[in-house]
């Protein structure tokens, strides 16, 4: 056999002053926390297709004017990799969401969010709002709002199909035949931005300490935790808490209508990004960290003495 | 758009060509931030003048060739003595007495007629990825600069009538030589656009006048000589993956001049666009040692 040693870590400009694990039904959720001034930011990770290393731009500015706290999905990083569709449905990772709040005493946080994330983040705001300081959701997956972006909409996924050409590559078959091909063209679908080599080359290596399988169970086979359109605009509704909505222009994963109705929804605030893709924290991150620390300072009038 | 402005530009003139310098910042000691090679011009300094401005005072021009100066047709303007007295003139009309200096590439060889022959201007100096005839990779020698080839492989690419006829390709190769490093698509894209400034004819020009006979740039003795008599404090800073002049270059000018080596693990030919906070920091405390 042929082990091909695992790379090191990239080195981190900001490294977590505490860390540890909740455990639910089993299931063991890695947490990190950065900081300890008064104000939370809780940065929910996306699908096991990432892990938290997806907020390393975030987290070194952030943690200077805020406490902040992150976790790898369940499925990967360091978080357990449960082996049913069940255990990856929505609501876990909301809850494993609140466990962590409750596992580091915070009652109040700013809950941000990408993609599934940010659709987890307006979940645990909608059913415990006096935790949420505010809600920011980064090109929000909220399943049912919107009909899905066409990207995913082009071939189906579950079907073997006969070609592995672009979005052919959405398919559970693909991902478990070549996951670092689907990847490798997933984030390159991900960055239209010219000049994005290293992040792509980034995301396909965070996706590659998760797996076909896991990803399988998040995005394919777990139950939608919305049964109708009616019941995600409900749950949009039931957010009190302020809200920033970030959307890139370019985005080829959460579709414009999408972050849209969420903003209108719960009444928040929508910040298109021309030239963006589906994850501007990660290609423009000083526009996305200046926005992230207004928005604090606009719900927390006293986190930002300096501001 | 630029992260600093100039606090004052302006050009001075010589024997009809003008040049375009700009000063940034304030505070000793001054900082030179010398030209290379006309493919590109004072641009390429974008990542040190905002860093360095915040400490000290930095100059910059565009050489002869390139950016808002002139540029001459003829080989002999691009001599090393014509650099070397453009530098002395910017540095005359923005009452800079002394500076430490700092170069690539070819500017090693500006940088090396001003500390030996004016050694009461020059303060210190950096040489990054220092151009000179100190060894060169046997692909580079392979070629003739002036002849028509019967290749367009590689380093053939090298030739004054690939360059009339394929600019912009000369310059997408030439750059991806210059930036070994993963994800450098940013730098290439600059610099191919630094490049597409000028012109063919004026970079034949310059090639031809840095490359005549008894020039530091092509007279391995003349540059030996050159850096033997330098009595300043010197670093020079060499990528190992430098594929446009290799590391020999910069180990051996480090032991003819008396100088500090840094080696940068994994570096090109450009560690100042590349590395920058790397470099950044070298020569910041270089400065500081050099501080009156």
């Amino acid at each position: 056999m042929i082990v091909t040693p695992k790379p090191r870590e990239q080195t981190r400009a900001r490294y977590p002053d505490e860390e540890g694990y909740v455990e639910r039904d089993g299931v063991r959720v890695f947490y990190e926390v950065y900081g300890d001034a008064p104000t939370t930011f809780l940065l929910f990770p996306t699908s096991p297709i990432s892990h938290s290393r997806m907020w390393k731009a975030q987290i070194p500015y952030l943690s200077r004017h805020f406490r902040v706290i992150t976790f790898d999905p369940r499925g990967n990083g360091r978080s357990d990799r449960p082996d049913t569709a069940e255990a990856y449905s929505y609501w876990e990772f909301v809850e494993d969401g609140r466990a962590i709040l409750e596992a580091t005493r915070t009652e109040t946080a700013i809950l941000a969010g990408i993609c599934d994330g940010g659709g987890w983040a307006l979940m645990l705001a909608a059913t415990q709002p006096a935790a949420a300081l505010g809600v920011a959701a980064i090109a929000p997956c909220v399943p049912r709002l919107t009909p899905s972006h066409p990207n995913y909409r082009r071939y189906p996924s579950l079907e073997p199909l006969d070609t592995d050409e672009g979005w052919a590559k959405w398919n559970v078959h693909y991902w478990r035949r070549d996951y670092r091909g689907f990847l490798e063209f997933f984030f390159s679908q991900q960055f239209p931005e010219p000049h994005s080599t290293k992040h792509i080359e980034d995301c396909a290596q965070w996706g590659l300490d998760g797996s076909a399988e896991a990803l399988v169970c998040s995005d394919e086979e777990a139950p939608l935790p919305f049964a109708s359109e009616e019941e995600a605009r409900a749950l949009c509704r039931r957010v009190r808490s302020p809200v920033l909505v970030i959307h890139g222009e370019l985005d080829g994963c959460q579709p414009r209508e999408r972050a849209v109705a969420v903003a209108e929804l719960t009444g928040g605030t929508l910040v298109a990004l021309e030239g963006a893709g589906h994850l501007p924290q990660a290609r423009h991150p000083v526009k996305v960290n200046g926005l992230l620390r207004e928005f604090a300072a606009a719900v927390v009038p006293t986190s930002n003495p300096g501001h | 758009m630029r992260a600093c402005q100039p606090s004052r530009d302006g050009y001075v003139e010589r024997d009809g060509v003008k040049l375009h310098y700009e000063v940034y910042g304030s505070g000793e000691p001054t900082v030179f931030l010398l030209p290379t090679w006309s493919i590109m011009h004072s641009r390429h300094w974008k990542m040190q003048v905002p860093y360095l401005a915040r400490h000290c005072r930095v100059l910059t021009f565009d050489g002869r060739g390139n950016g808002r100066s002139d540029r001459p047709t003829e080989p002999e303007a691009y001599h090393s003595a014509e650099f070397t007295a453009d530098a002395l003139a910017v540095m005359d009309a923005t009452g800079a007495e002394r500076a430490v200096l700092v170069c690539l590439s070819l500017g090693a060889t500006w940088a090396l007629e001003l500390g030996a022959l004016h050694s009461e201007r020059v303060v210190g100096i950096v040489f990054i990825a220092p151009g000179l005839p100190l060894g060169l990779s046997a692909a580079r020698l392979a070629h003739s600069f002036t002849e028509r080839l019967d290749t367009t492989e590689g380093w053939a690419k090298f030739n004054q009538h690939y360059w009339r006829e394929h600019y912009r390709e000369f310059l997408e190769f030439f750059f991806a030589q210059m930036f070994t490093e993963p994800h450098s698509t940013k730098p290439i894209e600059d610099g191919v656009g630094w490049g597409l400034e000028t012109d063919p004819e004026t970079l034949i020009a310059t090639r031809l006048g840095s490359s005549a006979p008894g020039e530091p740039f092509s007279d391995p003795d003349r540059a030996a000589e050159l850096a033997g008599r330098l009595r300043c404090p010197v670093l020079v800073v060499h990528g190992d993956q430098d594929a446009i002049r290799p590391l020999v270059n910069g180990v051996k000018l480090a032991e003819l001049a008396d100088g500090e080596l840094v080696t940068i693990e994994g570096s090109g030919h450009a560690p100042q666009v590349r590395d920058p906070v790397r470099v950044n920091l070298l020569l910041r405390d270089f400065i500081r040692m050099s501080r009156p």
